[in-house]
Order: structure tokens, then sequence, then C-alpha cells
């Protein structure tokens, strides 16, 4: 066969490659019971860089310790391909036992995913365990009248600021702005003194939208109304995304990726950064012996009260064995318990969702007498608006179309905000079946 | 036996790999293209012609389809004309400077995909990037690049061009060491000029590869381009850098829409069997003639 014949067939051997990506065949294993008990963990913290990765280490370690009969596979994958894996995994047979599955997705892991339930898995345990924990995040995590899904590595949206800048921008470092109003002020300044003013880290390569829903929460709206319609387009959320658009189009927020003006403000050259409590180590290891860097609770917006959405991941379990699923449950609730919370803020940075951890000599109130980045979000977790997800098994499909057609074309490249939100509102409610 | 039966136990082995993992798999495809499958529940059942419908309702898939052709279209001199020239350049020249180069050039090849996207990310910084900084240092304007729809599937295409042209000059440099040394020494003694040697010695050596290697650049544009989509702009800004096999990949593994993944896949098939049917009718006729 000469080339001019076989570059058809090559031809159509890639495109059926291009084809072959796309078939999966359904299978299903039973995982092993025998003793002793490995499971497997599906973790964006675990292997991530800086205090992110050392955190979840410390976690695997001390359970390692404690219980030496419980192998822990932990399984690295990247935030925005969790549920992507998660779900790649079930249809091919090999289920991760426990997953850190982002509460975006969390709606979507419920209808799609072989979730089991929390309550049932720990039986006469529940009560005594889940005694302490923060109440609104232990209900974000109910499925079908029953828990399935654990707050875990949980932060709320803050504002942290360069004390630095602000005192070289004649701003009082000792009153952080609280509103947008006065958000908009100090970057003013601080863009008058010749660097950046403020970011708000609202669209964000992983998807998600919890910063969308705080700054519409604050505004008075929400993404979905309280007779679970879509509501994205509501005169609330244009006032709020129209507000931050503004701070873009008046030159005091850089235009950009989250992960450039987090880099951008790591090296001292951004004045505020609006983003979630996740990036506090990060941030505070960045900031040692270059900048002082402070934190400020999230601001309100217009008249109404800031209610932050709470970002972040929730513990599911997927095993179907009842050997791993015990052992599954024990490694949940460590991660759960007061040690492991205390590890995940200390290590980490990432709210204690024991809030009496806080004040407790026993565990984070040294802690927190020494580090006061997390202290304005701790207040603020008490009007925490809990995060909302879209109704339906699309629910995941819809936020990413909220981000990618409405959030970022409005904040970053100045799309009209009423128009822009009522075309997407349309596409979400077609998604979700409104 | 006869013959002709003696030879599939010879081919069988590459028959059923063939079977299993690609005709296999694609004829289930095409199957799944008529569902509506989520990939973790039972499929709900047949919806007919219902995912290709989809497909043209949403202007991403159409726009996906239009940049993926433009991928291919800015992807072609460098998987030309600009590894061609390099290959001949090296050709031209032989020695241990030659061999330094091409391992140099030939470099991106062998980096991680991954690593490298990534560190075009930091040196794209549009804030404190380094292009910024050596384009600020010339009295440019700084740009941003990857979140600008105007600029940002050129700075994909960019990227990727670099492994493109390294791999494809080690191709082209295979096929110019075949070439006669003695006979361009012979046409320099004649008189022969370095352009009369490219036109008339090298030029007809490569022409078949050069016409091989810009047909696969049409058909594996998008492949070579998914992990800088992937890890840069996940197919944005405002999809300006989407092409169909990210779009595929959207479809199936993001929003887990399997059936309407699988459609984009078949429709995707049958754009190239069109490229491919044209391409033996081109041929056929070229010999007629």
């Amino acid at each position: 066969m000469n080339r001019s014949r076989l570059l058809p067939v090559a031809t159509a051997l890639v495109a059926l490659g291009a084809l072959s990506a796309c078939a999966a065949p359904a299978t299903s294993t039973e995982p092993s019971s025998s003793e002793p008990v490995t499971i497997t963990f599906s973790s964006y913290s675990y292997g991530a860089q800086g205090t992110m990765g050392e955190g979840m280490q410390a976690l695997l370690d001390a359970f390692a310790d404690e219980h030496p009969e419980i192998t822990v596979e932990p399984q690295s994958v990247p935030t925005a391909d969790v549920l992507t894996k998660a779900r790649t995994d079930v249809a091919a047979g090999s289920a991760p036992d426990v997953v850190q599955l982002g509460y975006s997705k969390m709606a979507e892991a419920f209808e799609t995913l072989p979730v089991q339930s929390l309550e049932q898995l720990a039986g006469d345990e529940w009560d005594g365990h889940v005694e302490g924990i923060n109440e609104a995040l232990v209900q974000t995590g109910e499925n079908d009248g029953e828990t399935a899904a654990l707050p875990f590595t949980v932060s709320v949206p803050a504002l942290f600021y360069n004390a630095d800048l602000f005192r070289a921008a004649g701003l009082d470092p000792e009153r952080p702005p609280t509103t947008i109003d006065e958000v908009r002020a100090a970057a003013e300044a601080i863009v008058a003194n010749g660097t950046n003013g403020a970011y708000f880290a609202i669209a964000d390569a992983s998807k998600s939208d919890y910063l969308t829903q705080s700054v519409i929460n604050s505004a008075g709206g929400s993404v979905v109304s309280k007779s679970g319609d879509v509501a994205v387009d509501s005169p609330e959320a244009v006032e709020a995304l129209g507000a931050v658009q503004a701070l873009v189009q008046d030159g005091l927020m850089p235009a950009v990726g989250v992960e450039d003006a987090l880099a951008n403000f790591s090296s001292g050259q951004l004045g505020m950064f609006v983003s979630s409590t996740a990036v506090a180590g990060n941030l505070a290891q960045a900031a040692e012996g270059a900048f002082e860097l402070r934190s400020g609770g999230f601001p309100s917006f217009g008249a109404s009260e800031a209610r932050p959405t709470n970002s972040g991941a929730g513990l599911i379990v997927l095993s179907t064995d009842p050997a791993v699923q015990r052992a599954s449950w024990e490694f949940v609730k460590f991660l759960t318990s007061a040690e492991g919370y205390s590890i995940i803020t200390e290590q980490i940075g990432y709210l204690p969702m024991r809030a009496d951890l806080a004040e407790d000599p026993a565990f984070l109130q040294e802690y927190f007498e020494n580090n006061d980045l997390l202290v304005p979000s701790l207040e603020q977790l008490a009007d925490v608006a809990p995060y909302l997800a879209f109704p339906g098994e699309n629910a995941n499909q819809a936020v990413v179309t909220l981000q990618d057609d409405a959030v970022e074309p409005i904040v970053l490249r100045g799309a009209d905000p009423q128009s822009t939100l009522e075309q997407v509102a349309e596409r979400i409610r077609e998604q979700t079946g409104q | 036996m006869t013959a002709r039966l003696r030879a599939w136990p010879y081919l069988a082995p590459l028959l059923i790999l063939l079977g299993v993992w690609v005709y296999g798999p694609a004829v289930f495809t095409v199957v799944l293209s008529f569902l509506d499958w989520n990939l973790t529940t039972p499929p709900v059942g047949v919806v007919g012609l219902d995912n290709y419908a989809a497909l043209w309702r949403h202007p991403e898939f159409a726009q996906s389809l239009v940049q993926t052709v433009l991928y291919a279209l800015v992807l072609l001199p460098f998987s030309t004309v600009v590894p061609l020239a390099l290959a001949t350049l090296l050709w031209s020249r032989p020695g241990r400077a030659a061999e330094i180069y091409r391992a140099i050039l030939f470099l991106p090849v062998i980096l991680a995909p991954v690593a490298v996207a990534v560190a075009w990310r930091f040196l794209l910084n549009p804030l404190q990037g380094l292009v910024n900084e050596m384009l600020g240092a010339l009295g440019m304007p700084p740009g941003n690049w990857l979140g600008d729809p105007a600029t940002a599937l050129v700075v994909i295409v960019v990227i990727t061009a670099a492994k493109v042209v390294a791999f494809n000059m080690l191709l082209y440099g295979a096929t110019l060491a075949s070439i006669d040394r003695r006979v361009v020494e012979a046409a320099r003694v004649e008189g022969a000029t370095a352009l009369d040697v490219a036109r008339s010695i090298v030029l007809p050596h490569v022409a078949r590869p050069t016409v091989v290697l810009a047909l696969l650049s049409l058909v594996l544009a998008g492949q070579w381009t998914f992990t800088n989509i992937s890890v840069l702009t996940q197919g944005g800004p405002d999809g300006a850098t989407d092409n169909v096999f990210y779009r595929i990949y959207t479809l199936g593994f993001t929003f887990f829409e399997i059936g309407e993944a699988s459609a984009a896949a078949v429709v995707l098939l049958a754009g190239f069997i069109v490229v491919a049917l044209a391409w033996g009718l081109v041929r056929r006729v070229s010999r007629a003639t």
C-alpha cells in the first residue's frame, strides 16, 4: 500500500481514536473486606503545593499513628476534576472509598454517585460526633433526609490586605474596609500611590461560584430563590456583579485571572485580595519578611449585611463494602474530630468547623492568640449563608455556565450585567429543567 | 491451508487489538450518541437525534469546530515551512555545532507538557510576567495574553508550535539525511548556488513528507493543543481557545453529557472521513492527469 492510500486510513484511525476516548465500559468490582483494611482517598489537598499539601500529609500521618490497622491510599486530583474523576472511577468500577468534594459539586454528586449515609455508617456514634460541628454546614451535607457529607476543609471569603500599602496610601490599617464602597475608596488611594488596588477572586479556574454567591447574598439576593427557582438575574445579582465590574472599569481592580492576581498580591503589589481563607496559609508564607499581611471580614454590598458563602469541601463515602465502610467512617471521624480540625486550621489555614476549639487551650486557643489572620472570618462564621446548589443532576454544569458565560465576561471583560445575566439565567433554567 | 488462510493467524493479534481498543469503542460511541446517559446511572433511553440537535442548538460546538480549523491553519506553517527551514540549515552545516543546535531545538518535545504549560502561565502573567517585562523594556505595551479573546488562541498556537516545530524538524532531518551529499558537492562544483541546491535537490526530496506533515497537522492540531488549553485557559476566555477535542472532553467529562459528547465525536469522525475521501479523490485526479 503506498503512502497516498495509507494517509486516509491513518486519518480515519486518528479520528476513531478520538471517538474511542468517549466510550467507557461500565463494570463493577467489590472492594476487599480483608484485614488490615486499605481505603482509597480522593483529595485535591493531598499533594498540593505549599501548606495545603503539607497539612494534608500531617493529617494522614496523624491518622496512621492512631489507626495502624487502616492503610489510607491517597489519590491527588486537581480541584476542578474531583467530581469528574469520581464519576469516571465509579463507571470503571474502581470508586474511591472517601472523597474530598467541593460544595459546588456536592448536589450533582448526590444525584449521580453511590453516596453513603454517614449517619448510618456511624450508628450510635453519630450524635456524639457531630455535636459541636457547625450546624449549618452539617445540614448542607444532607441527602434524602440523612447526612451524607461532613464539612472538612471549609473556608469563607475574607478580605486580605497589605498593611504596608495601606499606610503608604495614607489609609489606616487598623480600619479595613467593611463595605464595597469602602473597598473602592481604599483601592482608589492605593492605585493613586502606584500599585494595584483590589481584587475579587470571583472567576477562578476551578469554576466554583462561592464568591459569586457571596457578593449576590451580600447585596440581598441569592442564586436560587427560596422557592427553588434560578435567580441569578435578580436585581440584587445585577447590582452586586455590576459593583465588582465597576472596580475593573475604573482601573481599581486588574482584569486578570485569579492565579495572576494571587501572585501579584503575594509579591506586595496589590492592596487587597478578596478570596477564600483557604489561601491564608500560603499568603502568610509569602508575606513573611516581605510585607505586613492582615485580614478583615467579607464586605457588605449596599444596605444589606455581609453574607459570605462557604467554600471548600466536605467528605463523602462511596464504598459499599461493610469492612471498608467501617474503616472509611473511622477516617472521616478522625478528619472531622477536634484533633483533625485543629491540624487543618493550624497547618493549612481553614476555619475550624468546631467553633469551641478556638477557645480550647488543649487545641486552638494558643494558635488564635498568635495568629489573628482567621479571626475576622471566625467571627463572621455565624453570618455565613450556606452554599446553595442549583437543583438537579446538572448542578455543576449550571455553575460552570454561570461562571464562564456570565461572571467572567461581566467582571473581567465589561459585558452588560443585566442582559448577560438574563441570558445565562435562561440557559441555567434549561439545564436544570425549570 | 491456502496462503490466504494462513495469513489470518498472523493478522489476528492486530485485528483483535484494533477491535477491542478502536473499532469496538467507536461503534459503542455511535450507539451512545443516540442515548441519554450520564456515565454513572443506567442510560435513560433512546433519544434519537436529540443529541445531534443539541449540538447545533448550542453555539459552543459550532464555534469549537470553526476554531479547530483555525488552529490547524495557523499551525500549518509551524508543522511544515519552519521545521523544514531549520532542518535544512542544520543539514547544510553538519558538525558538532549542528548536533548541539538540534538537541536544543528538540528539547520542547521531551519536556513534560503540563510543566511547560505551567511555566508559560508564569511567563505570561499580565501583571508581572517576564514576557510583559521584556516588552516594557522595549517600550511596547503589556498584554493580557491569555485573558484577552483576541490574543489567547494565537498564544496557545505559539506555545504549541515550539513542540510541533521541534518534532517535525527531526522528521525532516531524517529525510534530508538520505540525500547523497556527493550529489550536492557535484552541483556546487558545477556552480550551483545554495538556492539552486535547495530548489533542485532538497525540495524535490522533501515534497512528499511535507504534504504528509501538512495533512497530519490538519488532523492532529486540535490534539496537540489540548494540554495547553486544559492547563492555561480551559477553552476560555469566552470560548476563544476552545476546539472540538476540548469541547468533547468538556461535554463528556465535565458535564457528563455522554450522549452529546458521543454525537460530537461522530460528527468529528464524519468530518475526517470527508477529508480523507477528498484527499483520495485529489490523488486519483492528479494521477489521471
